[in-house]
C-alpha cells in the first residue's frame, strides 16, 4: 500500500479566540478562521478545490453539514463535507482532507472544525442511552471509571493528575488564544469540587466555543505559498468498540484506537515514537494525558505518570506535551480541537510560539480520542525539511 | 406502585431483553447463554458475538461479584439522577466472568473500594421493571 507520506503540505492554519463567544456565531467562527487560513497561505479563496467541515454537535446556527462550510464561505459549485467522529472529528476532518489531495482528485483543500457548545439548550450533554446499559454515566463519569482502574492497578495517586493540570494551564496561560488563560496551583486542582471520582473540576476540560482552520494542498506545488510548510507524515484513525463489553480483553487502563491509530499513523511516516519532538494530545481529562502518553508509545503502559511527575513533559522537557496549553487550558469546541491541534503543530514547527516554543522541532504529532476509546486519529506531522 | 414518583427513564421490554426484566421482575439476575459456543453474555443479545448462534439459554446468575473499577459521580443534571448525588457508577465483575456497568447502593460512596465483593440487589420501579444495582456482601 502507498504510504501518505509527503504527499501532502499544509500552507496555512487559522485558529480563532476560544471561549465562551456568545457574541459569535457558528458561522463566525467559520470565517474567522478560513479566513485567517487564506491570509495565512496568502491564497485566493477560488483556488480551494473542495473542503471539509468537523463539527460534533450541530447548533441551530449550522454544522449539519457541508452548507454550513459553503454558505458563510460562499463556496458553491465545489464538493464539501461534514465529517462527525466523536471528539476525533477535528483529526479526522484534516485527515479525510489529506485522502482527498493524496488521491490525486483535488489540490487544494480546505478543513475548518466549528464548535457552538454554550449558548445552547442541554450543555452536560445528557446521557440517556441503553435500555439495560445506562447507569446514570455522564462523560466525566466514563474517563473516570478508568482513571480510577489505572489509578489502583500503578499505584498513582490524585496529585499526579493534578501535575497535568497545572502544566497545561501554565502552557494556556501563555498562549493568547486559550480559553482558561491562566495558571492553577496544584493545591487549587486537589481541592476543586468534584465532578466525578478521581476527577475534580480542574481535571476536567472546559466547554468551550471555536473555530480552526486548515489549508492543504499537494506536496510539489506547496513552495508557491510558502518557504515553511509543513508536511503530512502519517494520518490514521483507528476504531474500538463503543461499548466495552463487545471487548472482554478491554483493562479500562488505556485505549486500544489510540494504540492502533499511532502504530499506523508511525508506519507511515516511516518514524517510531521517539522521534515525536512534541505532541498535542487529547487531554479531556488529565488521567486522559496519562493514557495517552502510553498508548502513543512514549511510555511503556504504567510508566506514563512518572514522565509528568518528573516534568519531562513541560515545553522545556524532553517530550513536550500540549505545549499548547491542551483541551485543559485551549478548551475543548470539540469538532474544532482536532484543527486547532494542527494550528498549534503547524505554529510550532514554523518556530512561532514563543515562551511556550518547543526547542527546534521537526516531528509534531496531533491526537484525538473519544468515546471513550471507541475512536482515534492520529496526524503526524514534519518540518518541510525534516 | 413507584412509576409516578421514579424519576429516570424507565427501560422498555423488547423482544431481547425480554426474558432479563422478567427475571428482574422476579428479582433473580440472568445471563445469555450461547447454546451453540456456550460464551455466557452481557448484555442480552438476539445473535452470540462470538458464533452469531440466534440459540439463547438464560440462566441464573448468583448475584455475586467484585467491584473491578468505580467513580463516585458529584455532577449529573439528569432528572432523577441529580436528586441522588453522588452515586456509585461502577464496573461489578461477576463471579460467572462477565461484567456489568452497574451502581453500588447501599452503602456510602466513600465506602466503596475497588476489589470489594458485592451482591445484586433490586429497586422496583415500576409493575414490570426491577433494576438490577449491587451492594455490598453482608459480612
Ligand atoms: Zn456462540
Amino acid at each position: 500500500m502507498n504510504s501518505i507520506r509527503d504527499k501532502v503540505a499544509v500552507i496555512g492554519v487559522g485558529c480563532t479566540k476560544f471561549g465562551d463567544l456568545y457574541d459569535s456565531t457558528y458561522e463566525d467562527q467559520v470565517c474567522d478562521a478560513a479566513f485567517q487560513a487564506y491570509a495565512d497561505a496568502k491564497i485566493d479563496p477560488s483556488e480551494i478545490d473542495a473542503a471539509y467541515i468537523g463539527t460534533y454537535l450541530p447548533h441551530s446556527q449550522g454544522g449539519k453539514a457541508g452548507i454550513s462550510l459553503a454558505d458563510p464561505l460562499r463556496m458553491y459549485d465545489r464538493p464539501v463535507t461534514r465529517v462527525e467522529n466523536f471528539c476525533a472529528t477535528g483529526t479526522d476532518a484534516f485527515r479525510n482532507a489529506c485522502l482527498a489531495i493524496a488521491s490525486g482528485q483535488h489540490d487544494i483543500v480546505l478543513v475548518v472544525g466549528s464548535e457552538k457548545l454554550k449558548d445552547r439548550p442541554g450543555r452536560g450533554i445528557p446521557r440517556i442511552g441503553h435500555q439495560i446499559l445506562a447507569k446514570g454515566n455522564t462523560a466525566p463519569g466514563l474517563f473516570a471509571l478508568a482513571a480510577n482502574r489505572y489509578m489502583h492497578e500503578y499505584g498513582v495517586g490524585r496529585s499526579t493528575l493534578a501535575k497535568v493540570a497545572v502544566k497545561n494551564h501554565w502552557n494556556g496561560a501563555r498562549n493568547k488564544l486559550s480559553h482558561l488563560r491562566m495558571e492553577v496551583t496544584e493545591e487549587q486542582v486537589l481541592n476543586a469540587p468534584m465532578i466525578a471520582w478521581p476527577f475534580g473540576l480542574f481535571d476536567c476540560c472546559p466547554t468551550t466555543d471555536g473555530g480552526a482552520a486548515a489549508i492543504v494542498c499537494r506536496a510539489d506545488i506547496a513552495k508557491r505559498f510558502r518557504d515553511d510548510y509543513a508536511l503530512v507524515k502519517g494520518a490514521a484513525l483507528a476504531v474500538a468498540t463503543g461499548r466495552p463489553y463487545f471487548d472482554p480483553t478491554f483493562d479500562y487502563v488505556g485505549f486500544r484506537s489510540t494504540q492502533a491509530a499511532a502504530k499506523k499513523a508511525y508506519e507511515q511516516a516511516g518514524i517510531q515514537a521517539s522521534d515525536v519532538d512534541l505532541a498535542e494530545v487529547h487531554d479531556c481529562f488529565t488521567w486522559t494525558e496519562i493514557t495517552n502518553i502510553e498508548d502513543l508509545g512514549f511510555a511503556e503502559k504504567g510508566q506514563g505518570w512518572k514522565m509528568v511527575e518528573e516534568g519531562r513533559t513541560r515545553v522545556d522537557g524532553d517530550m513536550p506535551i500540549n505545549p499548547s496549553g491542551g483541551l485543559k487550558s485551549f478548551g475543548h469546541p470539540i469538532g474544532a480541537s482536532g484543527v486547532r491541534m494542527i494550528y498549534e503543530c503547524v505554529q510550532q514547527l514554523r518556530g512561532n510560539c514563543g515562551e511556550r516554543q518547543v526547542k527546534d522541532p521537526e516531528i509534531a504529532l496531533a491526537h484525538n480520542v473519544g468515546g471513550p476509546g471507541a475512536v482515534s486519529c492520529v496526524v503526524v506531522l514534519g518540518r518541510q525539511d525534516s | 406502585m413507584a412509576e409516578t414518583t421514579y424519576k429516570k427513564p424507565v427501560p422498555r421490554i423488547d423482544e431481547e431483553t425480554r426474558g432479563y426484566w422478567e427475571a428482574c421482575r422476579r428479582h433473580e439476575l440472568v445471563l445469555q447463554r450461547c447454546g451453540k459456543c456456550r460464551t455466557l453474555r452481557y448484555y442480552p443479545r438476539a445473535v452470540c458475538p462470538e458464533c452469531l448462534s440466534d440459540e439463547v439459554r438464560w440462566e441464573r446468575m448468583r448475584g455475586r461479584g467484585t467491584v473491578y473499577t468505580f467513580t463516585v459521580t458529584y455532577q449529573n443534571q439528569a432528572p432523577g439522577f441529580r436528586d441522588e448525588l453522588p452515586y456509585v457508577l461502577a464496573y461489578v465483575t461477576l463471579d460467572e466472568g462477565p461484567q456489568m456497568l452497574t451502581n453500588v447502593v447501599g452503602c456510602k460512596p466513600d465506602e466503596v473500594e475497588i476489589g470489594m465483593p458485592v451482591e445484586v440487589t433490586f429497586e422496583d420501579v415500576s409493575d414490570e421493571i426491577a433494576i438490577p444495582r449491587f451492594k455490598p456482601v453482608a459480612s
